[in-house]
């Protein structure tokens, strides 16, 4: 073991991740984390269960956390973010503020500051999240699975009829967001399933332009959220809601009838994408690596080298990368560690 | 909108009478029903999962809401090449609040198989149509012409509707002894199971006899149950009469117990295919082939008289061929016939045209006319014609009339429809049908 010391930044699924594998290759790691808990967005969001394992978000991320803050190689700072940061010889010098404010030495920093989710609000289409209480976004149900209280916020009541509707805030240029988010078909299908295991009455929908599901998931949510759950699918998007009585109206094209769609909806799931999360956008300014035209940090060597910035030394992981899932963040997070570590050692003074 | 073919307007909505009011006056109008007149509307307003419910609680009408919408079947359908009708197309309709059970889209299907052949979700509309239209079947709601079949086939055991004492009338003309078991019961080798459209149609009948000059001059050790012989009923089942088919099988059964034979040997893909598909899983199990099956292997052994000079095509049975797996008999009978230049049309074995005659199909002109622009047999009678073909050779008893129909009907007389064993036999000098 060396005197070498790796600076983790965030502490959600791909921060704790990076941090353990540092710590497992033997190296002091600091695992900077500017909520007053560690976990990230599962945990601050409410998630329900993870896709596609649908084991519960508190028991895996719980074991996570306990992997980190069990290892004596790990110096966990809650309530702290990186003020400042300058070179310091081969590696940085960074200066936290927060709680666990004071300068610290990074031979080697890994940037994991995730995502936040789109703001539907932002949306060109008039879905009405901010005008309707019964239009929700997707970490708006998680949180109703979460607590198996799934209602209407109206007046709460479970719902008959649910639809989902895919692709909000990705895959659009007026908004900017060009790019696909990955994971938004798996998790509403998989919030789909949780619906109807939980309300087995209610009707679930989901209307999208075409379903990604990559690798497995195919198999482990589309086909049983169709096959055993019976959710409905309807290729086409839902163009704007409109309040009907006391119901939703959702208006949109049926793609493969060819034909407009005007269907009432008793809740309607908007399947919101990913965009940098504030810390991503401090973080890539505080330690001057290049963001690409959506915010996100530059993988500057892809697609062969995923998690090195545009500065030596400095290496992302997860979503702070672009939209990831939980399977790519963890990879990542496991890739940039052993590089972090690997950078630090190769300017420490042998057998120090 | 629908693409081509579809002849039906779309439903009109009357009301027999309306009153309105004026926006100036206030006065009420009546009006009468031509003022009313509207038309489906256009917008979807509904999605409903009940149409899955209920056929999914159906067995074997699970998978039509497994179909995720890829549209792999809609171009091999045969069906929406002359109509508006496709699998992924029952699935949305269904979604969208289509009754299946009183549509007439339940008796499109003729259950051919090419869209499972394409199928990535495994939706088996082969599986799907029976069981819905069996429920239709019980509740009364079956095409009069269909229910006609169901009738004849009940009351007379065969499709046409004939008179069961007549069903081995085509030996007579034969010019070969053929061994009727009921008068001579000693075991054979080959119980040949004639089938309903070579015991009566005219042209069945000529292939029949053929068959029998053919399979006598080879040696073959054949018998024939004769009036005994009922339909097996395979089209029955799949178009929603699994119960009669589940009567004729025991009458069936019941018929054969009584003699010593080694194997079944068909003209009919539909009989064999239960015989081969459904028999064994009520434990009936036979030693059953195709009547190309079993003279192919023999066609060394044949003493050809004449050349025939002409090109020929062949139509693949659904039944025989994607049903089966049996796609080259047929063929190797064809090249060994002298004189024979066999071509291929575009579609051909595994994604064969349908001839319109499975699941039913074959009893169900007149609903299908309605929906699509022109028969099936039509549309296949011009590939061949495409082909270069002057002979469009067949091996299915369904196939002869429907083909010379659509040869006629689609202008091309010249087109010679003829089946594989009609061509065998003129070639070694018989009658050829």
């Amino acid at each position: 073991m060396g005197s070498e010391r790796v600076v983790v930044i965030g502490g959600g699924p791909a921060g704790l991740a990076a941090a353990a594998a540092v710590a497992d290759v033997g190296s002091a790691v600091t695992l900077v984390e500017w909520a007053p808990f560690l976990g990230g967005t599962p945990i601050a969001e409410n998630y329900a269960a993870l896709t596609p394992n649908m084991e519960s978000a508190e028991v895996a991320m719980g074991r996570m956390i306990d992997r980190v803050t069990s290892n004596e190689l790990v110096d966990v700072r809650l309530g702290s973010q990186v003020a400042a940061c300058e070179p310091d010889g081969h590696g940085f010098r960074l200066e936290l503020s927060g709680d666990g404010a004071g300068p610290l030495h990074a031979d080697a920093v890994v940037v994991a500051t995730g995502f936040q989710h789109f703001d539907p609000g932002r949306e060109t289409q008039m879905y009405g999240y901010y005008e309707f209480p019964d239009v929700v976004a997707l970490q708006d149900l998680e949180a109703m699975l979460k607590d198996h209280h799934v209602v209407r916020p109206s007046n709460g009541q479970p719902p008959e009829r649910i639809c989902f509707v895919q692709c909000v805030g990705s895959r659009d240029r007026q908004i900017g967001n060009e790019y696909c988010s990955k994971v938004c078909c798996g998790i509403a299908s998989k919030e789909a399933i949780e619906v109807r295991q939980q309300l087995p009455d209610c009707k679930v929908f989901i209307f999208y332009i075409d379903m990604r599901m990559y690798g497995y998931w195919e198999n482990q949510i589309y086909w049983p959220a169709q096959e055993q759950y019976h959710v409905q699918y309807v290729k086409g998007i839902i163009t704007e809601v409109l309040q009907k009585g006391d119901k939703l109206l959702v208006r949109g094209e049926d793609t493969t009838m060819g034909r407009p769609m005007e269907v009432t909806m008793d809740l309607v799931v908007l399947s919101v994408g990913m965009e940098p999360s504030l810390g991503t956008r401090l973080m890539a300014k505080t330690f001057g690596v290049a963001q690409n035209k959506y915010g996100f940090i530059d993988a500057a060597h892809a697609p062969l080298d995923t998690v090195s910035t545009s500065r030596p030394g400095i290496f992302a992981c997860g979503a702070a990368l672009g939209p990831a899932d939980l399977e790519d963040s963890v990879s990542s997070a496991a890739a940039a560690a052993v590089r972090a570590v690997a950078h630090a050692r190769s300017h420490q003074p042998v057998g120090a | 909108m629908p693409i081509g073919g579809r002849k039906q307007p779309p439903t009109a909505v009357e009301l027999e009478h309306a009153t309105v009011t004026s926006p100036l006056s206030g006065r009420e109008w009546e009006l009468p029903g031509m003022w009313n007149r509207m038309f489906e509307q256009r917008v979807e307003w509904d999605f409903t999962t009940e149409g899955f419910e209920k056929i999914g609680s159906l067995e074997g009408g699970e998978s039509l809401e497994w179909c995720y919408g890829c549209g792999k079947c809609v171009p091999v359908c045969p069906v929406d090449l002359v109509g508006e009708y496709g699998p992924r197309k029952i699935h949305r309709k269904v979604q969208t609040g289509l009754d299946l059970f009183t549509s007439d889209d339940l008796w499109l299907c003729t259950t051919c198989m090419n869209c499972l052949r394409v199928c990535p979700k495994e939706v088996d509309m082969v599986k799907v149509m029976p069981a819905v239209r069996e429920v239709a079947v019980a509740e009364g709601q079956v095409p009069g012409e269909l229910a006609d079949v169901f009738e004849k086939t009940f009351r007379y055991g065969n499709a046409l509707g004939e008179n069961p004492r007549r069903r081995h009338a085509w030996t007579r003309d034969a010019g070969v002894d053929v061994r009727v078991l009921a008068s001579d019961p000693r075991p054979v080798d080959v119980l040949f199971y004639v089938e309903d459209y070579w015991s009566y149609h005219p042209r069945g009948m000529q292939a029949a006899r053929s068959f029998a000059r053919v399979a006598t001059a080879l040696g073959v050790d054949f018998a024939i149950l004769g009036p005994e012989e009922k339909t097996i009923g395979d089209s029955q089942r799949l178009a929603g009469e699994k119960g009669l088919f589940e009567a004729l099988m025991e009458d069936v059964v019941a018929t054969l117990d009584r003699y010593e034979f080694q194997r079944i040997v068909t003209p009919d893909p539909h009989g064999f295919n239960a015989l081969v598909k459904e028999y064994p899983k009520r434990g009936h199990r036979y030693d059953v082939l195709h009547y190309t099956q079993l003279l192919a292997p023999l066609v060394d052994r044949i003493e050809w008289r004449k050349e025939l000079d002409c090109t020929v095509t062949f139509h693949d049975p659904c039944y025989l061929g994607r049903h089966n797996g049996e796609y080259d008999a047929p063929r190797t009978l064809l090249r060994a016939i002298p004189g024979v230049r066999l071509v291929e049309m575009g579609r051909c074995r595994e994604n064969g045209y349908c001839c319109g005659g499975g699941g039913g199909g074959m009893w169900l002109d007149g609903l299908t006319a309605n929906h699509t622009s022109e028969r099936l047999s039509e549309r296949r009678v011009r590939e061949a014609v495409e082909s270069g073909a002057d002979v469009l050779a067949v091996c299915c008893p369904y196939e002869v009339s429907r083909f010379e129909d659509g040869a006629k009907s689609t202008g091309n007389d010249q087109l010679q429809v003829r089946d594989i064993i009609e061509l065998v036999d003129e070639a070694m000098g018989g009658g050829g049908g």
